[in-house]
């Protein structure tokens, strides 16, 4: 059905890169970056497991050699599959949509009315022909290349993503939404978002993505940079309903300008281990960061997330929320780090984790972290793991309600504090079906 | 629909204490009946046993509903077969609002298959019926279960469910405690036109300390529990004699009788000769 399939190298080597960058046509600046990613790649010892961050979180397994990078190659048109579909619902109710199978673009829209007014949606391959000039500005600018050997590969690799931009005072009402599928397995994907939101702009981007259910290991190397500019406001949702076969590394970084604001909620469903930065640094007086954060695992998924609230410029706001609950043997590591600089005077910082074990294999770990160098600020934060509550489940079951029903109801219950925060309907539909199907797995 | 509640000297203990020991009480559709005691005679514990609170233990007895081993059932089971508490103290479910709750609930009691629900609009307009006759602020629909709701919030919370499930046999557990009389007055009407509405057929077994909501809710049969047992029963007149004598005086006086009662068996009713003095 098409001419163009995706380009499969036969291994991760500097050729692949240099590769991958011709067919994609890139410019010369991009080419370098690449390279010196790549260098940065091969220079870098993979993180310890005695580092901190990693002690949890164990990679050995992971056989880079081993995986196929997946490229993507032009514009495939073609029918989107009917799983992707499903995750991605109703294109009525938003206002652009991307969609991508095992890496290369298939479909890709945008509200007339938003291109006229110079909102930028685009696969980020296609943005770097089309708006070199702020792609070239921005990518990178948040989240770098040499962090650390898997930031390294993906800044070599890179491949797919979602390139986001609105102009100063544009307002967008409606979600943008982009949607991944991924066929294959055996896969190094490493998509890279870029949302440049313009002074007093608005805008929400929802990314989904899954895959299919598969033997072979896969690994997701993603980057996702927020650059709100003065008092813009952006709300991002990631969520994520990988097959098992999938390990996901990734990066949700922001860079808060002044007055700016930045929902970012991260959802992880699916995945057999996922192991996610997500990061508001806030750099302008008066930005406020919402981070929000839903996890259901089961099986023996594994989820670490890696908070950092950082207040640099005074009188700004972070507010993190993030829960889980975990079934079976699944695993779940929070670590939260609340950093106040020199000078971020007037600070609020909130952090909250709150897990719900379902199993008595399951566990879940929670160590919120201080650093707080300023002296006037507020600051709380708070970590509890609980189980259900049977005295709760007994109401319950008294007014008729069959056990399973029950408890579905508390674990929606559970979620509640943090969906009464996101006005997405879509978010919320998604999660109760994966809470049923996940239930309803004995 | 005629049903009927039989429970046969019934044991039941919480952790290593027994406390309830040989209780028998008959209800049956149509009468009301009125179990009284002093606190911690066991009346909050039979109500959960009934229900089927797995934190307590039944240690030997029988409970049949409508001839069915009411033991062998599960909480929800029992429910949906029309059996009700309203208790005594309700916990509360953050994030659960009461109308998904109810909805839930109610579709579940008229079984409706596992996780159809009736329609919202049919359970609007069934919600909002009940709400208004029972007096209810309607803001409770959306508020999360029993979450911040005063005593007698919670206590008006409860009838309101009793109405919207529509019970065989409904047991209030001090329902009144903490309402004042007004409160009382309208629930006690609302139970009254919920036995109507059910054809004088529903059974209620309202569980108090003090005889003013038997001023509302007129029982045909008035019970004492002491001690895990009920001690006497009698008719309506029952009540205003125990307000009157007092917890204490029944407490001097059943004592006495226990002494003389041979070993752990079963506790005869020793009706009105109860607190004859002897
Ligand atoms: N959850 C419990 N744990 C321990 N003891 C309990 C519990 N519930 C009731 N009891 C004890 O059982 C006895 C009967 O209590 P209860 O059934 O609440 O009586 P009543 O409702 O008549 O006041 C009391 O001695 C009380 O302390
Ligand atoms: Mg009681």
């Amino acid at each position: 059905m098409s001419d163009t399939q995706p380009v499969v190298t036969s291994a991760l080597s500097r050729a692949a890169v240099e590769r991958h960058s011709a067919a994609a046509g890139e410019p010369v600046w991009l080419l370098e970056r690449r390279l010196q990613a790549w260098e940065a790649f091969v220079r870098l010892a993979p993180p310890a497991a005695t580092d901190e961050e990693w002690r949890r979180t164990d990679l050995s397994a992971l056989d880079l050699d081993a995986l196929q990078p997946l490229l993507a190659a032009g514009v495939r048109k073609a029918t989107p599959p009917a799983p992707l579909m499903r995750l991605v619902g109703d294109p009525a109710a938003a206002a652009g949509l991307h969609l991508a199978v095992d890496g290369t673009p298939i479909q890709s829209w945008l509200a007339a009315e938003l291109v006229r007014s110079g909102v930028v949606f685009a696969p980020l391959g296609e943005a770097v022909r089309t708006h070199a000039d702020l792609v070239r500005e921005y990518l990178g600018s948040v989240v770098r290349d040499d962090e650390n050997k898997y930031r390294a590969l993906h800044g070599a690799l890179w491949s797919g993503g979602t390139f986001l931009y609105v102009p100063d005072g544009v307002e967008v009402d409606l979600p943008l939404v982009s949607g991944t599928w991924l066929d294959r397995d055996g896969v190094l994907l490493s998509p890279h978002t870029l949302i440049v939101a313009g002074e007093q702009s608005r805008v929400t981007l929802v990314e989904l993505s899954a895959s299919r259910e598969a033997d072979a290991r896969t690994l997701i190397n993603h980057a996702v940079e927020l650059i709100p500019k003065p008092g813009a406001r952006i709300r991002y949702v990631n969520l994520e309903d990988w097959g098992r076969n999938v390990w996901e590394l990734g990066v949700v970084r922001t860079l808060a300008q002044r007055d700016s604001t930045v929902h970012t909620l991260m959802v992880a469903f699916g995945a057999g281990l996922v192991k996610t930065n997500v990061e508001s640094r806030l750099v302008g007086p008066g930005a406020t960061s919402e981070m929000l954060g839903v996890m259901f695992g089961d099986g023996a998924q594994h989820f670490d997330y890696h908070t950092l609230q950082e207040h640099v410029a005074p009188s700004t706001t972070s507010d993190l929320l993030y829960k889980g609950a975990f079934k079976d043997r699944a695993r779940s590591i929070f670590a939260g780090l609340i950093r106040a600089d020199y000078g971020a005077q007037k600070t609020n910082a909130f952090q909250l984790n709150r897990n719900l074990i379902l199993s008595d294999g399951a566990r879940a770990d929670s160590m919120p972290k201080l650093e707080i160098m300023a002296n006037d600020l507020r600051c709380t934060h708070g970590a509890s793991t609980s189980r259900l509550n049977e005295d709760q489940i007994f109401y319950l079951m008294s007014r008729a309600l069959p056990r399973a029903t029950a408890v579905r109801m508390m674990i929606d219950g559970f979620f509640a504090e943090i969906f009464d925060r996101i006005p997405l309907d879509m978010v919320r539909e998604r999660l109760s079906r994966a809470i049923e199907r996940k239930m309803a797995e004995a | 629909m005629s049903a009927e509640l039989l429970i046969k000297n019934l044991w039941a203990q919480v952790e290593d204490k027994v406390i309830l020991k040989g209780a028998n009480l008959a209800v049956r559709s149509g009468e009301i009946h009125a179990l009284m005691g002093p606190n911690g005679s066991g009346k909050t514990t039979l109500a959960h046993v009934l229900m089927g609170n797995p934190f307590y233990q039944v240690i030997k007895g029988e409970v049949l509903y409508n001839n069915e081993d009411l033991l062998a059932m599960a909480p929800d089971d029992r429910a949906r077969k029309g059996l009700f508490i309203a208790f005594q103290y309700p916990v509360s479910i953050p994030g659960v609002t009461m109308a998904s709750f109810l909805r839930t609930a109610v579709s579940a009691r008229r079984g409706y298959e596992k996780d159809h629900l009736m329609s919202l609009a049919e359970f609007q307009k069934l919600a909002r019926a009940k709400v208004e006759e029972l007096q209810v602020d309607p803001a409770v629909l959306g508020r999360y279960v029993n979450e911040g709701f005063s005593g007698g919030e919670k206590k008006r919370a409860e009838i309101l469910q009793m109405a919207l499930l529509e019970p065989e046999i409904a047991i209030m557990d001090e329902t009144d405690s903490g309402l004042d009389v007004d409160a009382v007055k309208i629930v006690a009407a609302g139970v009254n036109r919920m036995y109507e509405a059910s054809g004088k057929k529903m059974g209620v077994l309202v569980i108090t300390h003090y005889p003013r909501i038997l001023k509302y809710i007129k029982p045909t049969r008035v019970h004492v529990m002491f001690d895990g047992r009920i001690v006497t029963s009698g008719d309506a007149d029952l009540a205003e004699e125990l307000d009157q004598i007092g917890y204490d005086g029944i407490r001097a006086q059943y004592e006495r009788v226990a002494a003389e009662v041979v070993g752990e068996g079963e506790v005869r009713s020793a009706g009105k000769v109860f607190w004859v003095q002897h």
